[in-house]
């Protein structure tokens, strides 16, 4: 069966209604959200009320968590001291415009959903707000879904859509010295694994403007990468309306591949 | 002449093994490095005089270099140095006569310098850490799965990393591994073989048990206080 996974709506509701009508279209009923459901965007609490509305299944991403718990969200996400500026600003500014029931909602977000041997995520197991880029170091990768007993994880935040399969790995080690066992040798096969990112349906930063999200057969394990196009005007004038850093508009139409991204994708969060 | 790191942990207080450890190496040969890998203070022991010890070494003394250990964090904790969080998952494993012993243990004069010791150390191509590049917490052994070991290693950018949370004496080298990574994006498919160049993770042990590493010749040897007494009883060599 097919299943929709989506991530990073930002608060831009025509972008959100494209996806969930693309959706709709191919039949799918089955949607995981994996969270960011706010910031940059001008319409949190509108996005919000259609996610509960359709009842999808959604983790906390790191805008949720950041809104509901103070902006703990540590320098390192942002690649510029401007852009931390923009993200402060989009943070007031999105904390100020939330109703108490949804900041709520937001607030009781899983971290991860389980299905089967499916893992979802906002960031990665580890968390929320740890990249996991499509290029990042292949064994980490692998020890992220391996740690977090999955076959297959999904997950957003880095706004780049991918499918990474990572296959026909094995290690060998061999204990040097040790104050008990004996010298010995082992080889061990790993497993084959993948991670999904369902890019963002908010806030593209895959050089399209397109919104992203992937589509998942759980018989055949096909996934497929899905763009959307929808109203970008819409999303832009509303971004100007409500006050919000004219760059965050400026973005979406030209789809500025790297507008947000981290400087050092591998950092983790130590807060 | 032989570049030499000792590196200890786990003293909770213990000055007598501190001592112990000092004689050793005033008779280990070579240029030695003393590194004290954290948990200087435990909840058993009043551990001030091993603090005043180890901030103010005596003249002959082989100067310690520290780093905070998972003890040490969680006085930390406990004390208001992490925020709001307080010690709780001590409070919870231990209880909370543990957490009021460790308090009584250390007097408050000192939190200020173990606040100001790092997590890590990096010297060469090694990571000198409590745990890991994780956590202070993160208990690596010998049967840790080498996936998770290797992320570790990555964290820090390390070659190796020698770790003392588990108390255990060990040195896994990692010695060969591969993966096929394949990525599909919008722009197409990207193929990548990846290996992994050799890496090892050290156990350096705790209390009276402790490491002696070779840095030219990365061998390590794992020895217990009080060695070079042992070693003049019995005449045994440790080729050192
Ligand atoms: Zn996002
Ligand atoms: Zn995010």
């Amino acid at each position: 069966m097919n299943q929709a996974v989506i991530s990073c709506l930002h608060a831009n509701l025509p972008a959100v209604e494209a996806v969930l009508k693309d959706i709709e279209l191919q039949g799918i009923t089955n949607i995981t959200c994996l969270g960011d459901l706010v910031g940059y965007g001008p319409q949190p609490n509108e996005v919000i009320e259609l996610i509960k509305d359709k009842k999808i299944a959604t983790c906390q991403g790191c805008w949720d968590e950041d809104v509901v718990d103070g902006l703990d969200a540590c320098d390192c996400s942002y690649p510029s001291q401007v852009a931390e500026k923009r993200g402060h600003f989009a943070h007031q500014w999105t904390t100020e415009k939330l109703t108490k029931e949804n900041k709520d909602f937001l607030a009781n977000l899983p971290y991860s959903i389980r299905k089967d041997k499916c893992l979802f995520v906002h960031g990665s197991p580890n968390s929320q707000h740890e990249y996991l880029l499509p290029d990042m170091d292949a064994f980490a990768a692998l020890e992220r879904v391996e740690n977090a007993k999955a076959e297959i994880l999904f997950c957003g935040h880095t706004h780049q859509p991918y499918i990474r399969e990572l296959a026909n790995g094995s290690i060998a080690v061999k204990v040097k010295n040790s104050g008990s066992k004996d010298i010995q040798k082992k080889e061990m096969n790993l497993p084959m694994r993948r991670i999904v990112n369902a890019g963002s349906v908010g806030e593209p930063r895959h050089g399209g403007t397109k919104a992203t999200y992937v589509v998942y057969n759980d018989i055949t394990n096909d996934v497929k990468i899905r763009e959307v196009e929808y109203d970008i005007e819409l999303t832009c004038k509303a971004i100007i309306n409500a006050g919000l850093p004219p760059i965050f508009a400026w973005r979406l139409k030209n789809g500025f591949e790297f507008a947000e991204r981290a400087e050092d994708a591998s950092h983790v969060c130590e807060r | 002449m032989i570049e030499r790191w000792a590196l200890i942990s786990g003293l909770k207080g213990d000055l007598d093994t501190y001592e112990l450890i000092q004689k050793d190496l005033k008779k280990t040969p070579g240029n030695i490095t003393l590194f004290v890998l954290g948990d200087m203070i435990g909840p058993e022991k009043n551990c001030n005089k091993l603090l005043h010890r180890l901030i103010n070494p005596k003249s002959n003394d082989l100067q310690p270099w520290c780093i905070y250990g998972w003890w040490e964090e969680q006085i930390l904790l406990e004390s208001g140095y992490r925020g709001n969080q307080r010690a709780e998952a001590l409070r919870i494993n231990k209880g909370e006569e543990v957490v009021k012993s460790l308090i009584n243990a250390v007097d408050k004069s000192f939190l200020d310098w173990i606040a100001s010791l790092q997590f890590g150390f990096v010297e060469l191509d090694c990571g000198l850490i409590h745990g890991s590049s994780k956590d202070v917490g993160d208990d690596l052994t010998l049967d840790t799965p080498p996936l998770t070991l290797l992320d570790r290693l990555t964290r820090l950018q390390v070659n190796r990393l020698f770790t003392a949370r588990s108390t255990q004496q060990f040195h896994l080298e990692l010695t060969e591994g591969i993966v096929h990574s394949e990525v599909q994006d919008l722009a197409g498919n990207h193929k990548k073989e990846q290996k992994v160049p050799q890496k090892a993770v050290i156990g350096v042990g705790a209390g009276k048990n402790y490491t002696l590493y070779d840095v030219g010749t990365d061998n390590t040897q794992f020895v217990r206080a009080g060695y070079q007494l042992e070693k003049k009883k019995n005449g045994f060599g440790l080729h050192l």
